[in-house]
């Protein structure tokens, strides 16, 4: 032991009479009881103000109203609010006996002495910046310099510290607060040994291999999983997947990185918006659309959008504010500074979402964007490489470097016309005063389009016409069905439908308001596809990489691969394909044949196109690259043989180029060679996953103070902006947008940001915060027990640089945490939740790390850092007559193969409505909105599951064989290796003896029951081996209640 | 889940005033053994008055019921069948998008009759035979009404309180303020079913019966069908009884030698949730075991009754639970979102529901249970009086209707025989003693002894209650 107990002790023994004299503080011991009984009805909410008076300012409790002052400082007698606090007649007496709200005695006692004492008022502890007191003189128990403070805590209580904990007990701890999984043997005999040869800078390096290990991302995350609300599908009764897995992997790759916390934050909030904001930093924005989404048919569209925007606001508040914003929402708050008009003006910047209330009902909602992998990003670098190493290689022609004019004249010979490619359905021709589908002869085809001339074309139709409308029994674009389209377009600039039949004339509320199919082309040029059920929630909509130019005449074509997924379309811009951004992929079924209109939408929002359209033709089927590359160029060499043909060459150079190495013998096997790499990159970009993330709508949207908080009651228009007279200034220069928002929360000086986070990593190691209301620091919460030590780590943790990491390290070497868990009944008695830490903390793992730890202990557990989320054991019939009664992505729970059925439970499948139930029993939040305080219970149901959840059988099947197999020669080593493996500890001498009684017993059990060993084994998933069924079963059992043990899981 | 009601102790500190530490393997075999008397759980001084029932029986039928075809005779709209909804009746009512592109609201009156019952008098429609007989018991409530239109919010808000999820449901918070009265069995189950022809539509969600900012242990216990009707409380095949009162006298046994050496009382509380998870594996197949149910009821609750997961089956579930002393019985039965095929689905739906839960009336009350338990039948809203695609008198459908609809309840302590409230001719607004969410919650609490007030939990520095800052009781409901 490091230092002496006794003189400990005794120096403590000096301080045992309370400290009586100590004069209260405002903040620590009246405004608790002022704002739980009095600020409702007497704060600053003037809506609701009673009679006048105001308690929350002094000016206002002091304030000389009809019946004198509440607040007589000095003379408590005089004071109003004393006589009625002390009155007990029913019409004097306050708190109003109606309001159910109680003053004890002791409290009005304190109210009393702070009136004598001079009545005065602080400004709330948490909204004055932290401030770093001296500390405390140093002793020699103290391990970090903020441990001084605990130590001085434990004093004024008369309480001592518990002894320090062993080696291998300090182990487990961090392991598990640090990783979430418990050390190996190896691990655990290693740093006995260490301690034992090089004292405490072992436990230096060990906390280093710790947070340098990658289990660090993972534990670190599985915390704010909770506060960001994540899940894999959307939430409310439809409740289908979506696709965030790649958000959690990057929270968890900045954890493992170290990500300064105010970049974690800033990233967070608004790296869509940091400037050359990198593909992570977009990615990072997820955070923002991990809320609830309603698909419900028929819901009001804003009613949604707006709770999205208050979720935003509501999880700010939480996760960094430590202010309970959502109270404003429909009032001023009760207890807090804070008003309505400061709520909406933070709701502003969170209102610039270009997404929509109702959405999500198949997948990701818009917003969203392909979110490649690493290993994805780096096999698309290579794939880049080979891409360019086959443009540079490609073969000089016969033609290259020759005059253009024999050039055009190769091409002349040296491309044939081409036969239309089989079963056309459509080729538009103008025939006499008409224009006719040359393969349907029939006369069902209205509207009036202009004709012109074009010297190589001949008569193409030409725009803004009023449309041209086709009616479905010629081409009706069904979208379950696969087809291709191709023109040749010029294109005379700004947006424009090429053909459509989407109901725009629909009302917008209606369930198939915008239903149908549309191909236009955006103000830059680029293709659009879109294809709705009801737009634009239930929708596909992408738009190609690659734009034409106005001008030019060019050809599109765009194939359906008739899947009713963005994946199933592909678009071809002069014979090409283009790679597409998808901006939604939320189709919900499928879109059946209509008539279409060429040139122009039908209804309220015709967008007319611009320009010239020639050689429109359609087919049933899906053309291939080759076929449409032809198709292009049969178009191309019609113009380049034109009198125009020296601008047609001169305008494309390149692709005259690329058409030539395609039909020229010697060059084409090359030009096809590039295309089919070309090709394989689109494909493998079609594999990318997909997440949601934040961008701002191009024209601000205004935010109104929404009356009682209903989206259907606008009152007055408002800015974006914060509670600066509060919390503190806008910083200089910041822009005011999500950005600006996330330098402001994160200035040095923000009274909370850094306070609240510290204080959450405190409570993940010792399961009470500093702040035990860790999500509300507002006047409600509970006065800090260490507001020096809070104040401390909070500075440090800025001046440090928001170094988590040097934090985590910190907490965990410190003398507080390497105490000893061990607590006398007395201790227990004074201190029951370990307020004043005069112990380590004792803890029931989490969910996930009761898992994690059964499958390793076992040998289960397959690592594997990321990836999309998987689908462990779950009871087949568990969504049986819950979930909602349709195909939607996300309603089966399909057992994981492989490895995947191992994982880490940070990576198990989110289903919002239905979460898994051995997480579900074991205090998991349901990740409907944000949680930063999981409930800790102890029940009969985790009981049941623990004891018989197929997986943590398998657990205790393969836990059991490895105690034979591994565990040394005899019983007792067996047992001891087995209890050491799942509890980090050698069994005591009462506890073997213990566990060989119950070995035995279980070996008589089973040695007369073939059967019941035979059904052992197959719960255990393992085979019976030399010993015998009997043998192995009992080992089963046995291996099922050490994982069942209380320290098994606790980290103790 | 909930389980402290069953635990001897409320909490760590609880115990440790009434035993102390350094429980040894002797003293432990005493603990394990039970049958000492145990506190009932739940907070000191609920009730806050004498309860006139000791436990609720709410049969909710998911999708949103139509009160026209079932519980508000309306004439009126037979007479002016197909005309429009006049604009004055609509006023400004929110027309959800399912409709909202119709070009008309196409009043829509009920294909099925409705008769007087019973003493009362009551109407009550042909489609429930089996619920005419019973009319004398039900306290029919014509006028409730909710803010939501749509099912996730509507049915969040009658079974937590709120429309936005994260509030404890009815159950969680009953169990936090009551506990329990059987120390063997859950004191909140919930029980789901689906329509035996014909797609259930709308999911439910675990929310629902969630415990939200209440501690995890009061949520509710879903009873499933099957080997493992309490989701894991099937011991593996190959651990028999007796051999798990071996492994658990030996886990006990290592529990409480780490309990010795490290002195924290959750180790005790472990312990005992353990031989409280053994004493269930027990108790809860006695309750699903309906092999000793006599040949009358099966009669009385019906052939259905005999198919595992049906609604007639989990009202006779339901009957056992109330005579166990389960505090709060849930049932679902999905299925009534009758957009477009009211006519083809409600006969089959009330087909499901009305002889079982006239039986579960008639059950409890020859038991003499009924007094003493308030059952409750409806759902999260009504639907239109206009037609959801045109009006026909004889296949039509209806959309959500949020501004009335009907429930019933029996026993304990509401006024039988009584229709109470009244809405206009269209059966559109209601013209007489509105009923909300929030007051059926409170009338709710207050027949079980609790002032709906004073039943608080202190979450994000506020006091929260199941009706919020609204709620009151309607005494005319009560006998």
């Amino acid at each position: 032991m490091r230092f002496s107990l006794l003189a400990a002790w005794l120096s403590w023994a000096g301080l045992a009479a309370p400290a009586l004299a100590e004069p209260l503080r405002f903040n620590r011991d009246i405004r608790p009881i002022l704002s739980e009984n009095c600020f409702h009805c007497h704060g600053q909410d003037a809506s609701k103000r009673k009679a006048d008076l105001r308690l929350d300012t002094v000016e206002g409790a002091t304030a000389l109203l009809e019946d004198g002052a509440a607040l007589v400082p000095g003379k408590p007698e005089e004071s109003r609010l004393l006589q009625r606090l002390e009155s007990s007649d029913p019409e004097e007496q306050m708190p109003p006996p109606t309001s159910h709200r109680r003053v004890s005695r002791e409290q009005i006692a304190l109210v009393r002495q702070w009136i004598a004492e001079g009545a005065a008022y602080e400004k709330h502890w948490a909204f004055v910046p932290p401030q770093r007191a001296a500390l405390p003189t140093a002793a020699p128990w103290d391990r970090e310099p903020w441990d001084a403070w605990v130590r001085q805590g434990l004093a004024r209580e008369n309480l001592r510290p518990t002894a320090e904990a062993a080696p291998s007990a300090w182990l487990r701890r961090a392991a598990f607060d640090l990783t979430g999984l418990a050390p190996s043997l190896a691990e655990l005999d290693a740093f006995v040994a260490a301690v034992g040869a090089r004292g405490e800078s072992a436990y230096r390096e060990e906390t280093d291999r710790l947070l340098a290990s990658p289990r660090h991302g993972e534990r670190m995350a599985a915390e704010w999983l909770d506060v960001a609300r994540y899940a894999d599908t959307h939430g409310f009764n439809n409740d289908s997947m979506r696709s965030m897995w790649r958000w959690r992997d990057w929270v968890i790759e900045a954890f493992n990185q170290n990500l300064p916390y105010d970049q974690f934050i800033a990233k967070q909030l608004a790296g869509d918006l940091l400037p050359e904001a990198t593909l992570d930093d977009r990615l990072a924005t997820g955070y923002g659309r991990n809320h609830v989404i309603n698909s419900e048919g028929g819901i009001i569209d804003e009613e949604y959008r707006v709770e999205y925007v208050a979720d935003r606001v509501r999880t700010l508040g939480m996760s960094w504010l430590g202010l309970t914003m959502e109270c404003s929402r429909c009032h001023d708050h009760k207890y807090d500074p804070v008003t309505a008009v400061d709520y909406y003006r933070l709701y502003a910047f969170f209102n610039q979402v270009p997404e929509w209330g109702e959405d999500g009902r198949v997948g990701n909602a818009a917003p969203l964007m392909a979110a490649p992998t690493e290993v994805q990003q780096e096999a698309l670098q290579v794939l880049e490489g080979r891409i360019e190493e086959a443009r540079r290689g490609l073969p000089k022609g016969e033609v290259e470097g020759r005059p253009l004019g024999e050039v055009l004249a190769w091409l002349q010979a040296g491309v044939p016309e081409v036969a239309e490619p089989s079963g056309a359905v459509l080729r538009v021709e103008r025939r006499g005063e008409q224009w006719v589908n040359a393969h349907k002869l029939e006369p069902s085809l209205g509207g009036q389009v202009r004709v012109a001339e074009d010297a190589a074309l001949g008569p193409v139709m030409a725009f803004p016409s009023e449309g041209w409308q086709l009616e479905p029994g010629h081409f009706g674009a069904a979208s379950q069905q696969p087809w291709t389209w191709q023109a040749a377009v010029r294109w005379e600039g700004g947006t424009g439908v090429l053909f459509s039949n989407m109901e725009y004339g629909v009302v917008e509320s209606s369930s198939s308001h915008g239903q149908g199919l549309e191909v236009r082309l955006t103000a830059a040029g680029g293709v659009e596809v879109r294809v709705a059920q009801k737009w634009p929630a239930y929708a596909i909509q992408l738009e190609s990489a690659e734009r034409i130019r106005p001008g030019l005449w060019q050809q599109i074509a765009v194939v359906n691969g008739g899947k009713d997924q963005a994946a199933g379309w592909r678009v071809y811009i002069d014979g090409r394909e283009s790679e597409v951004v998808v901006r939604h992929d939320g189709l919900t079924g499928g879109v059946g044949a209509k008539g279409l209109r060429m040139g122009s939408a039908s209804g309220a929002k015709p967008d007319a196109f611009c320009g010239e359209l020639a050689d429109v033709r359609a087919w049933p089927r899906a053309l291939g690259a080759e076929e449409i590359g032809d198709l292009a160029d049969g178009v191309y060499v019609r113009l380049l043989r034109g009198p125009e043909g020296m601008a047609a060459a001169l305008g494309q150079l390149e692709r005259l180029q690329a058409v030539v190495r395609r039909h020229q013998p010697r060059t084409a096997a090359a030009e096809r060679a590039l295309r089919g790499l070309e090709a394989e990159r689109l494909e493998m970009k079609r594999g990318f996953p997909s997440v949601m993330v934040m961008e701002e709508l191009a024209e601000v949207r205004p935010t109104h103070v929404l009356r009682r908080g209903r989206y259907d009651a606008p009152g007055e228009v408002v800015t974006p902006g914060v509670p600066e007279e509060l919390l503190g200034a806008w910083p200089t220069g910041a822009p005011k947008n999500r950005l600006g928002l996330a330098r402001w929360l994160t200035q040095p000086e923000h009274p909370l940001t850094a306070r609240v986070v510290v204080n959450r990593f405190w409570q993940q190691v010792f399961g009470t915060g500093l702040v035990k209301t860790s999500e509300d620091f507002g006047f409600q919460s509970e006065y800090p027990r260490h507001p020096e030590l809070l104040d401390w780590l909070a500075r440090d943790f800025v001046e440090g640089g928001w170094n988590v990491k040097a934090l985590m390290r910190s907490i965990v070497l410190s003398a507080t945490y390497r105490q000893d868990s061990r607590v006398s009944a007395d201790l227990v008695a004074r201190d029951p939740e370990n307020r004043w830490l005069g112990r380590g903390p004792r803890l029931r793992l989490a969910a996930e790390m009761i898992r994690d730890h059964a499958l390793a202990v076992s040998g289960l557990l397959r690592e594997r850092l990321g990836g999309p989320s998987v689908f462990p054991d779950q009871p087949e019939d568990l969504y049986k007559g819950v979930v909602v009664d349709a195909a939607y992505p996300g309603t089966k729970w399909v057992v994981s193969e492989g490895d995947a059925r191992y994982r880490r439970s940070l990576y198990t499948f989110w289903k919002r409505t239905v979460p898994h139930p051995v997480m579900n029993v074991l205090d998991v939040p349901d990740r409907e909105s944000g949680c930063v305080r999981r409930s800790r219970t102890n029940t009969p149901l985790q009981a049941l599951a623990l004891m018989n959840e197929p997986a943590l059988l398998r657990a205790a099947g393969h836990l059991g064989q490895r105690m034979q197999a591994e565990g040394g020669a005899g019983d007792a080593a067996r047992l001891a290796w087995g209890f050491r493996l799942a509890a980090g500890r050698a069994p005591g001498e009462r506890e073997a003896a213990v566990l060989e009684k119950l070995l035995g017993e279980l070996r008589r059990s089973y040695a007369g029951d073939a059967e019941g060993a035979a059904a052992m084994l197959r719960s255990g998933d393992v085979a019976a081996g030399a010993a015998g069924a009997g043998e192995a079963a009992a080992w089963i059992a046995l291996a099922s209640n050490l994982l069942n043990l209380d320290e098994t899981i606790t980290k103790n | 889940m909930d389980c402290h009601r069953y635990q001897t102790w409320g909490s760590r500190r609880d115990f440790l005033g009434r035993t102390g530490l350094g429980l040894g393997a002797a003293a432990l075999s005493g603990l394990l053994g039970g049958g000492a008397a145990r506190a009932a759980g739940g907070l000191p001084g609920v009730p806050h008055f004498a309860p006139k029932a000791k436990r609720v029986i709410y049969l909710f039928q998911s999708g949103g019921p139509p009160h026209l075809e079932l519980f508000d005779p309306k004439p009126l709209l037979s007479e002016r069948f197909d005309e429009e909804l006049p604009t004055s009746v609509r006023g400004n009512q929110r027309i959800t998008g399912m409709v909202s592109a119709q070009g008309k609201l196409a009043l829509q009156p009920s294909k099925y009759a409705f008769r007087q019952c019973g003493q009362s008098g009551q109407w009550l429609s042909d489609l429930l035979p089996h619920t005419q007989k019973i009319a004398d018991q039900l306290c029919v409530v014509r006028s409730m009404n909710t803010e939501a239109i749509n099912h996730d919010p509507a049915i969040t808000l009658l079974q937590t309180g709120s429309q936005q999820p994260g509030r404890p449901s009815l159950g969680a918070w009953l169990d936090y303020g009551l506990g329990s009265a059987n120390e063997n069995l859950p004191s909140y189950m919930v029980m789901c079913s689906v329509p035996s022809k014909g797609a259930p539509d709308q999911g439910l969600l675990s929310r629902l019966w969630g415990s939200g900012f209440l501690p995890s242990r009061h949520q509710g216990v879903p009873l499933r069908g099957g080997n493992d009707p309490v989701l894991y409380l099937s011991d593996a095949p190959g651990i028999s009884r007796e051999r798990r009162r071996l492994l658990l006298n030996g886990l006990g046994e290592l529990n409480s030698l780490q309990l010795e050496a490290s002195g924290d009382p959750e180790i005790e509380t472990r312990i005992a949730q353990y031989e409280m998870a053994f004493r269930m594996q027990a108790s809860v197949p006695d309750l699903t075991d309906l092999s000793k149910e006599p040949e009358e009821t099966w009669e009385l609750y019906g052939e259905a009754a005999r198919q595992p997961g049906s609604f007639a089956r989990h009202c006779l579930l339901a009957r056992r639970m109330a005579e166990r002393g389960v505090g709060f019985i849930q049932l679902y039965h999905r299925g009534w979102d009758v957009h477009g095929d009211l006519t083809g689905r409600l006969p089959v739906l009330c087909g499901d529901v009305d002889q079982a839960a006239a039986a579960l009336v008639t059950d409890l009350q020859r038991r003499g249970l009924l007094d003493e338990t308030l059952v409750i039948f409806g759902g999260e809203f009504g639907r239109t009086c206009y037609a959801q695609g045109g009006a026909n008198r004889e296949k039509y459908g209806r959309d959500h209707h949020g501004r009335c609809f009907s429930l019933w309840m029996a026993g304990g302590g509401v006024k039988p025989g009584l229709s109470y409230g009244a809405t206009d001719d269209f059966g559109f607004n209601i013209v007489q003693d509105p009923v909300d969410v929030h007051d059926l919650h409170a009338t709710l609490l207050h027949q079980l002894g609790i002032d709906h007030e004073q039943l608080t939990f202190r979450f994000q520095g506020r006091q929260f209650r199941l009706t919020d800052v609204h709620g009151k009781v309607i005494p005319a409901l009560l006998a």
